[in-house]
């Protein structure tokens, strides 16, 4: 990849179009249980209710998601940035068409993004049929955004995998989905707690996809709150915006405490050149993270429980964060690794930077040295993709 | 509250930001000292532990609840098959790691006693608690219960509320008459019912006149049995009784398990505690993100929240967060006239015992906020190490913001 404005996004989402799933299933095998935009004037389907059709993306049967067909309020021109588009004709091209999306790009002055998935595929997954189905919604999507890469090596695409026909078939679509150009995998956090019957994360089970990813030097990757849902319960009496404020605001605890699983799991001890980045966490936290694991090591001698590495090594060995507008986790940077940090712009999400990244960069970053910046805003990114 | 001591006279009205030179004990003839009931305390070390535990002994509930009435769902200690021992509250076995919780006092850090004749008196002895805390320098101890819960919530899922009831007295009546009746050191807090709410006042008026400095409550209760949210106005009454009596209502980490991760079934047991003191302080994250949308903090200006066990490193994210969330949803067009990080510095406090980097940037959660415990004898405290730890996490801090930290707030804070 060419730099020219020095900034990679490590969190953008990729919009697949919407015949991706049509154009590369079988009807023959699966008719409409393929996933595909359907209108309804069902308002269940409407999370705000429109007195027009809408569009909403179906699959096998069930709607998914019911805030719209794209999650991508920042480019929608509305300035309280909540506006989901309910057609797909209302859809900017510039956020699923791969050439039309790199003036998007320069508009906003990025040089590459890292792809996570954005509508219908939620948390990675495909958990609305078998595992036939699974495996074959998973490889529409993994060979619809291989293309991207043809179009442009400006984007980094990564790989969902399919979880319900055992190990071996994971094993097989990552090192199918590498082989067409993809740089890492995106998987939940804790399988278990998706679907019954998958095995915990801590499974030796698990042990052949470490190994491959390690082998194939495809990064894993869990965004946000990778699917583990840990929370208080609702209360009514929250405004929806009162609630998507208290969002972010509460959900870090997930990811502090799904990394301290990672750390104790002694998967890091076991396959010691597997990067793992966890991407739309923050920063300001990820100390409590490091001071933690190592007071706990350190209080009950884990050494003698397989954990040989102490666990802030094994963080800056292993693990990267993102960041995207804070400042107090930019002040305690070296505390947390230098060379552990990336940078995203989660376009085209609503918390997106997008299109004034480099207004939140400058903020962000002021005062931080030239050499620290670069790595801070693609330099990380270039050495974890091997670009 | 008249004392000729120095630091008692430092006083600051709510909210009001003053900036005060504390002076750190410097050694005999020159000791601060605090008032506790008709006693006082030498402030001889330059701390006061906000969160530590004390162990129920075998007889606390069977002492004091009537076994015609209740029988064998008073909490006991078990013999099991095997045995070893357990507690059992309502006939149910309570899932501890042992028949006490006592990690640091033990001559191996990792393992919990599995019967009572193990457990090391330091825990469950007030004078030999007294002890260990001159060994690791500290002054006074804030205190929360063990079999009770961590954060006060075994009772809380009892169906029974009368049972709950008696159970919940047993404790504050034996608190003070055990542990305080032995030392003006220990700082007592009452566990209360969590439902309904009438019942939970009641409670803290009958525990505060008694003697106890503040109230643990179970930030969800709603995980506990089938009660209200804790946002629903019906527990107004609960936050107006700690406010009008000027006692902090204390929020101490893992209430629920239901937000915290779910350790594998293989994990050793030493990983999985170690696992398990990571993902409870941070499972405050969601409490306090509640709390400062709630409202509560707005309706009740001098209610003082503390969130023990926290620790403090994510405390700078969560209040950035906050507020940032709280302009990019306008929120300031719904009702809320003060920021998340205003209302939490008004009102809300934090706990650390091994943090380094929040004391760095101390500015954020701010100074007046942060309080300091030893978590003893949870197999996570600094204890006998304190000191050591201390001087480790205030290097390059001045010394009156130090002494803030260490004691001061929390003086304040339980009008010691």
């Amino acid at each position: 990849m060419q730099i020219k404005y020095g900034l990679i996004s490590c969190d953008s989402h990729a919009q697949p179009h919407k015949d991706a799933f049509t154009s590369r299933m079988s009807k023959a095998k699966w008719g409409d249980a393929i996933p595909y935009l359907q209108e309804t004037t069902d308002k269940a389907h409407m999370a705000v209710v429109m007195d027009h059709p809408v569009e909403r993306w179906m699959i096998n049967g069930q709607v998914v998601g019911n805030r719209g067909v794209v999650n991508c309020p920042t480019v929608m021109n509305d300035p309280m940035r909540k506006y989901f588009p309910q057609y797909w004709g209302e859809v900017p091209s510039y956020v699923y068409d791969p050439t039309d999306r790199l003036s998007a790009l320069d508009k906003d002055g990025v040089d590459g993004e890292v792809l996570f998935p954005n509508d219908p595929v939620q948390s990675g997954t495909f958990f609305q049929g078998n595992a036939d189905f699974e495996l074959d919604c998973v490889r529409a999507y993994n060979d619809a955004i291989a293309e991207w890469r043809e179009v442009s090596d400006r984007y980094v695409p990564l790989a969902v995998i399919p979880y319900m026909g055992g190990i071996d078939v994971t094993v097989a679509e990552v090192q199918r989905a590498v082989k067409k150009g993809h740089k890492g995998i995106v998987m939940l956090v804790e399988p278990s707690q998706n679907l019954e019957g998958l095995k915990h994360f801590n499974d030796p089970y698990w042990d052949p996809l470490w190994a491959t990813c390690q082998e194939l030097n495809a990064p894993i990757h869990w965004h946000a709150g990778g699917g583990l849902r840990l929370t208080m319960p609702r209360w009514s009496g929250y405004t929806r915006n009162q609630e998507q404020a208290m969002g972010p605001a509460g959900g870090f605890s997930v990811q502090a405490q799904f990394i301290p699983n990672l750390i104790f799991s002694g998967v890091l001890d076991r396959y010691p050149r597997l990067k793992w980045v966890c991407a739309e966490t923050g920063l300001g936290w990820v100390n409590y993270i490091l001071e933690g694991c190592d007071h706990e090591w350190e209080r009950r001698h884990l050494w003698t429980e397989g954990i040989v590495t102490r666990p802030s090594e094994l963080f800056r060995r292993q693990i990267y964060v993102d960041f995207w507008y804070e400042t107090a986790g930019i002040q305690q940077r070296h505390n947390i690794g230098i060379e552990n940090i990336m940078w995203e712009s989660d376009y085209p999400h609503s918390t997106s930077t997008y299109p004034e990244s480099w207004q939140f960069v400058n903020r962000t970053l002021a005062g931080v040295p030239e050499n620290e910046k670069k790595q801070l805003l693609y330099g990380n990114a270039m050495r974890v993709y091997g670009l | 509250m008249a004392t000729p001591c120095e630091y008692t006279a430092y006083s600051v009205g709510m909210g009001e930001r003053v900036e005060v030179q504390l002076p750190l004990p410097r050694g005999r003839g020159q000791e601060a000292c605090f008032e506790h009931g008709e006693r006082t305390v030498e402030l001889k070390y330059g701390l006061i532990s906000v969160d530590d535990h004390v162990q129920e002994h075998p007889e606390v509930w069977t002492q004091r609840l009537s076994r015609e009435r209740w029988g064998d769902r008073i909490p006991y200690i078990a013999t099991q098959p095997d045995g070893t021992e357990c507690w059992m509250v309502d006939g149910a076995k309570l899932p501890m790691a042992g028949v006490a919780s006592a990690g640091a006092a033990m001559s191996d850090r990792t393992r919990e006693p599995q019967r009572w004749s193990e457990v090391p008196k330091v825990v469950y002895d007030p004078t030999a608690r007294l002890q260990a805390m001159d060994v690791d320098g500290v002054d006074a101890s804030v205190l929360y219960p063990t079999v009770a819960g961590l954060a006060g919530e075994t009772f809380g899922r009892l169906t029974d509320p009368e049972l709950e009831l008696a159970c919940v007295q047993a404790y504050n009546d034996w608190l003070i008459e055990e542990w305080v009746s032995a030392s003006p050191r220990f700082i007592p807090q009452c566990i209360v019912p969590i439902f309904p709410v009438e019942a939970t006042v009641q409670e803290i008026q009958r525990a505060v006149k008694k003697g106890h400095k503040g109230v643990i409550f179970p930030a969800i209760p709603m995980h506990l049995r089938d009660v209200p949210h804790i946002n629903e106005p019906v527990y107004d009454p609960l936050w107006a009784t700690c406010q009008d009596l000027a006692v902090p209502i204390c929020f101490h980490a893992g209430s629920s398990t239901r937000v915290q991760f779910p350790a594998y079934k293989d994990l050793s047991p030493g990983l999985a505690a170690a696992l398990s003191a990571l993902t409870r302080p941070v499972s405050s994250v969601q409490v306090v993100a509640n709390f400062l949308y709630s409202r509560i903090l707005i309706r009740y200006p001098t209610l003082k929240v503390v969130f023990a066990e926290s620790s403090l490193a994510w405390g700078a994210y969560e209040l950035e967060t906050a507020d940032h969330q709280f302009e990019r949803q306008r929120l300031h067009l719904e009702g809320y006239d003060m920021k998340p990080s205003e209302m939490f510095h008004r009102q809300c406090y934090m706990t650390g015992w091994y943090d380094r980097s929040a004391i760095e940037a101390r500015q954020y959660l701010g100074v007046d906020n942060i309080l300091w415990e030893t978590n003893f004898p949870q197999a996570t405290s600094t204890w006998p190490t304190t000191r050591d730890r201390i001087a480790q996490s205030f290097q390059g801090v001045p010394e009156d913001e130090g002494a803030k930290m260490l004691w001061g707030n929390a003086a304040k804070l339980y009008k010691l």
